[in-house]
């Protein structure tokens, strides 16, 4: 779809969605607004000749999605159901899958798609001929090869290491509409998702209000708008979770059972979350005494049924659990699950502080745990065995996907958290995460290629901040993929944010304190650190390369750094002092910082080599001769040697 | 407890805004920077009389600060943010506040519009200002358009010399005798929030806002042309021969004491083609400057080509006109017309 096309599609969304809820004096309210916010548009469109018009565009639209979510929040008149709410989504979804795919489907999702092709052509799921003929494909990626550990046919077929389900379920609008027609099956699940949220949390006895002040925060901003608009399983998975789980608490069999059969065809990890809602079903029937030979039966029958998905893996791959293997399940070293749990809290490329800042909230309602619904509850308890397995993975970050993949299908019930503790957060709390999530949407939305990061341990707001002023902001975002000084403070004040600033105080402070936060990084962001990561975007490269290279698979496992040969230099600021300058060189260097030369003999591992940076400022390293890859460089404390 | 929340909100915004400020050293730092911490207590007196969520305000001008490097830019994403502050605390509705929030809404534009930069403020004629603003406001019943009409006023008032204050009082009269003939108090909440949002869009410049206010409804240039400076002033009858620079494609003039003039007034010609160049494609140079403007006739050129100088009240746009070259000509002869009052000049500024 050209841009002129997409900016039509959107203003006739834009000015549809106050008509299918607002009423009365909130739609006249509404349209003034509107207006004001068009005119605000055209004035900036006139005055700033040289904004990124798509970046410019995508704004206002957020804007003034924005303001929709608030009249929808706010206003006294307002037609409030599920069904509408799940329209709004449809008309928003609608208008951002032509936005999201204006670059070509990444990660996974080509591979779903040759899936999906493969079925509608040749009715299989053998993917040689696919390859082959990567020409052919509605996705437009001729780059495609089998992915690591894809299994294999003995007559050479070549299978994927995904589960089928997804690509099943998106024959029909692949049928109707190619790539277009895929995407859109997943956006429908989307909207079957806020449905089932909405009304889930009426189930749960969660307010209107409450209801429709989280509804935009939970449909319209990262991660459920970003994987509601691209071809990923996660937002089913959300949907069938959801409908499990009021199936569950509905009582209705007949209901939970085909949706958590549903929920692991599409992912085999889901079976851990099926044994997680089955067991805590077992424990709460157990405690209350309820627990009968009949239901006893159905559990079983349930159990047994979840193998289902380990059988079609077995018939298609030979093996029952594909690519993953059951050591997966054992027990990793608890420093691992560390960094797992705080990464998901706080690592700022992929953590919830910074990706998805709305599910605090519902972080918040964990630590109010006997004042939650029921379903919450139930939610959370059921997914533990699965967070369990996923913390010590080394992907916890859900790997070459946008941020959060491994959790969007518990945003749901966080959501549900988030809305039955409305009333106890700090508003100015609520409107500085808004806030966020609106940058988050507008930066996600213009440029969505962005959301695929190369796990460096930079954010997108650090790098763009570092390449403004050529310091290094990255280092004040907690990363817990390449641990950085400020992971396990930042960590830590995630937390006590989670438990002490969100909740709502006589005096509001939320957002002068948020204010000043602000204010002090900024300022301390423009010192320099104490270690300089020699691939990071404040460094000022003048030859050289990155390493590992940019698509290295599994390039989390590395220790990333900057190649330099013979005449290749980088500049960047440092303190005085001394530093240890962590390096690689199987040939031998030398090379000089500031004034002084050193030469680094060849060796296998990294080495630690003591080096003198006598006056602080802008420091230029240059390799003199040889070649070394250069890691990092760390200031020693006064006193250590 | 509110006005201990208050109070807090406001020392600790306008100090996080001065570190930023303090901390913005990689470019030239101007007046508009230096008033962030005042922008910062201008939106908490805001917020404290509408929602509290205007505070938000105070981190995007904050962002705005140290996320755009180019000036005009961050000036006007600072004027954004605070026409959208200006804009949603003026269409609250009324519940509680009938008059607070008006007076204080009154009061903060005028100090955003007219005390930036602080030096230049003359104090006394600023309160003159103020209180009949704020009298407006009163007659008309303290509804929203009131603060607009009050504000309009005060930003129309150069307030130099001081008989220019006879506009507000002007306003001031015309409200009371509309009153009194019956004008009912009218809200108007929405055109109010689009014309105290335009004026506070442009607050880093009010002052070309005031006196030169077409300058901010054009599409601004893409890419300014390079300008090929020529600076010679023409006096009455003198004719000036020009090389037009290679790829020139207009002539960029101004005028010399000629603000008393009125549109279509002759001032000279360009040969060849018989151009004739009169008040209306062309202004005095300084005409938009505060302490000239009071008596000046000069509208803004219909192809303005001056630049902005100087920011708040004090800021004011070149008088420049451009004006097309004849086609394939290299060379052009411009002559000040005889009948130019003495002392004043034509002004060859350039090509483009």
């Amino acid at each position: 779809m050209t841009p002129v096309w997409i900016v039509v599609l959107a203003v006739i969304g834009l000015l549809a969605l106050p008509a299918v809820m607002l009423r009365g004096r909130t739609l006249w309210a509404y349209a003034g607004a509107d207006a004001l916010t068009w005119l605000l548009g055209i004035i900036v469109w006139a005055r700033v000749p040289g904004l990124n018009p798509w970046l410019g565009g995508v704004a206002v639209a957020v804007v003034k999605l924005a303001t929709f979510a608030l009249f929808v929040a706010r206003g006294s008149d307002v037609r409030w159901s599920a069904n509408r709410a799940a329209l709004v989504a449809a008309i928003v979804y609608t208008i951002a899958i032509p936005m999201m795919t204006r670059m070509p489907i990444d990660g996974d999702e080509p591979f779903y798609l040759l899936l999906t092709e493969s079925v509608v052509r040749d009715v299989d799921v053998d993917l040689a001929n696919q390859y082959r003929s990567l020409d052919q494909t509605a996705s437009g990626r001729t780059d495609l090869v089998p992915q690591l550990g894809d299994p294999t046919g003995p007559q050479g077929e070549q299978f994927s290491r995904h589960e089928p389900f997804l690509a099943l379920l998106m024959v029909p609008g692949y049928l109707l509409g190619g790539l277009a027609g895929a995407v859109a099956t997943i956006a429908l699940f989307g909207v079957l998702l806020v449905r089932s949220t909405i009304l889930w949390m009426e189930d749960e006895g969660v307010s209107d209000t409450a209801a429709r002040a989280t509804f935009a925060l939970f449909a319209f901003a990262p991660p459920v708008l970003f994987y509601a608009t691209r071809i990923w399983p996660e937002v089913p998975a959300a949907f069938f979770f959801v409908e499990a789980l009021r199936g569950v608490r509905a009582g209705r069999t007949k209901k939970w059972l085909p949706m958590l059969l549903g929920l692991v065809l599409l992912k085999l990890r889901f079976l851990l979350v099926a044994i997680g809602l089955l067991a805590t079903l077992l424990w709460q029937r157990h405690r209350s005494g309820e627990l009968r030979s009949r239901e006893t039966r159905r559990l079983v029958l349930a159990a047994a049924l979840l193998a289902v998905p380990m059988v079609i893996m077995y018939l298609i791959s030979g093996d029952a659990t594909s690519v993953h293997t059951w050591r997966e399940l054992l027990p990793g070293p608890f420093d691992r699950y560390a960094i797992g749990f705080f990464g998901i809290l706080a690592d700022g490329m992929s953590g919830i502080a910074f990706q998805a800042p709305f599910y605090l909230l519902g972080l918040f309602a964990i630590t109010r745990w006997s004042g939650t619904p029921q379903g919450f509850r139930l939610g959370i308890l059921a997914s533990l065995p699965y967070l369990i397995y996923l913390l010590p993975r080394h992907e916890w970050f859900g790997g070459w996907a946008p941020p959060l993949r491994y959790l969007v299908f518990l945003m749901p019930v966080l959501a549900l958290g988030a809305a039955a503790m409305w009333e106890r957060f700090s508003r100015g709390a609520i409107a500085v995460i808004s806030l966020a999530t609106a940058g988050l949407v507008v930066h996600g939305v213009a440029f969505p290629w962005r959301k695929f990061h190369i796990a460096n341990g930079e954010n997108a707001v650090g790098a763009w901040l570092s390449a403004l002023h050529h310091t290094d902001y990255s280092r004040l975002f907690p990363s817990f993929i390449r641990i950085n000084n400020i992971a396990w403070f930042g960590a830590a004040v995630v937390v006590l944010i989670i438990v002490f600033g969100l909740r709502r105080y006589r005096i509001d402070l939320a957002i002068p304190v948020a204010a000043l936060l602000l204010a002090i990084a900024f300022a301390a962001g423009q010192r320099p650190g104490a270690r300089i990561e020699f691939e990071d975007t404040h460094v000022e490269h003048r030859g050289g390369e990155l390493f590992p290279e940019l698509y290295r698979v599994f390039r989390v496992a590395y220790r990333g750094g900057w190649l330099v040969h013979g005449g290749d230099s980088m500049s960047f600021l440092a303190g005085p002092g001394l530093w240890r300058l962590h390096a690689v060189t199987g040939l031998g260097a030398t090379i000089q910082i500031g004034e002084r030369a050193y030469e680094i003999q060849p060796a296998e591992g990294y080495q630690e080599i003591p080096v003198v940076i006598e006056n602080g400022g802008r420091v230029t390293l240059t390799c003199l001769s040889g070649a070394l890859n250069l890691d990092r460089m760390d200031r020693q404390k006064a006193g250590r040697q | 407890m509110k006005r201990i929340q208050w109070i807090a909100s406001a020392a600790l915004s306008a100090y996080a805004c001065h570190l930023v400020v303090l901390h913005a050293t990689l470019r030239p730092v101007t007046p508009i920077d230096h008033a962030l911490p005042l922008l910062a207590l201008a939106v908490t007196a805001l917020a404290a009389v509408s929602y509290p969520a205007v505070m938000l305000a105070v981190p995007l001008l904050m962002v705005s600060e140290f996320a755009i490097a180019d000036e005009a830019t961050r000036l006007f994403a600072f004027g954004v943010v605070v026409a959208a502050a200006f804009a949603v605390t003026v269409v609250k509705d009324e519940a509680g506040q009938r008059w607070l929030r008006p007076l204080v809404v009154t009061v903060v534009a005028l100090v955003v519009l007219r005390w930036i930069p602080l030096a230049d403020v003359m104090i006394g004629r600023e309160l003159v200002l103020v209180a009949v603003a704020l009298a407006i406001v009163v007659i008309l019943g303290g509804g929203p358009i009131a603060v607009a009409v009050a504000v309009a006023a005060a930003l129309a008032t150069p307030a130099i010399p001081l008989r220019t204050l006879a506009l507000p009082l002007l306003v001031l009269f015309v409200a009371f005798l509309a009153r009194v003939f019956g004008l009912p108090r009218l809200r108007l909440a929405i055109p109010t929030a689009a014309i105290l949002g335009f004026m506070m869009l442009f607050f880093a410049w009010s002052g070309v806002t005031a006196r030169a206010l077409p300058w901010f409804l054009r599409v601004a240039e893409k890419k300014p042309a390079q300008r090929t400076v020529v600076q010679r002033a023409l006096t009455p009858g003198e004719a000036v021969r020009f090389d037009v620079p290679p790829a020139a494609r207009a002539l960029i003039i101004s005028g010399g004491n000629i603000a008393h003039l009125s549109r279509g007034a002759l001032l000279g010609r360009i040969e060849p083609g018989g151009l004739e160049l009169r008040i209306g494609n062309v202004a005095d140079w300084g005409y938009t400057r505060r302490e000239h403007y009071y008596g000046t006739r000069n509208p803004l050129p219909s192809d303005p080509a001056g630049r902005l100088q100087g920011y708040g009240y004090g800021a004011w746009v070149g008088g420049a006109g451009r004006l097309a070259l004849p086609d394939g000509a290299h060379s052009i002869v411009v002559t000040a017309d005889a009948a130019l009052p003495a002392g004043s000049t034509l002004q060859v500024e350039g090509f483009e």
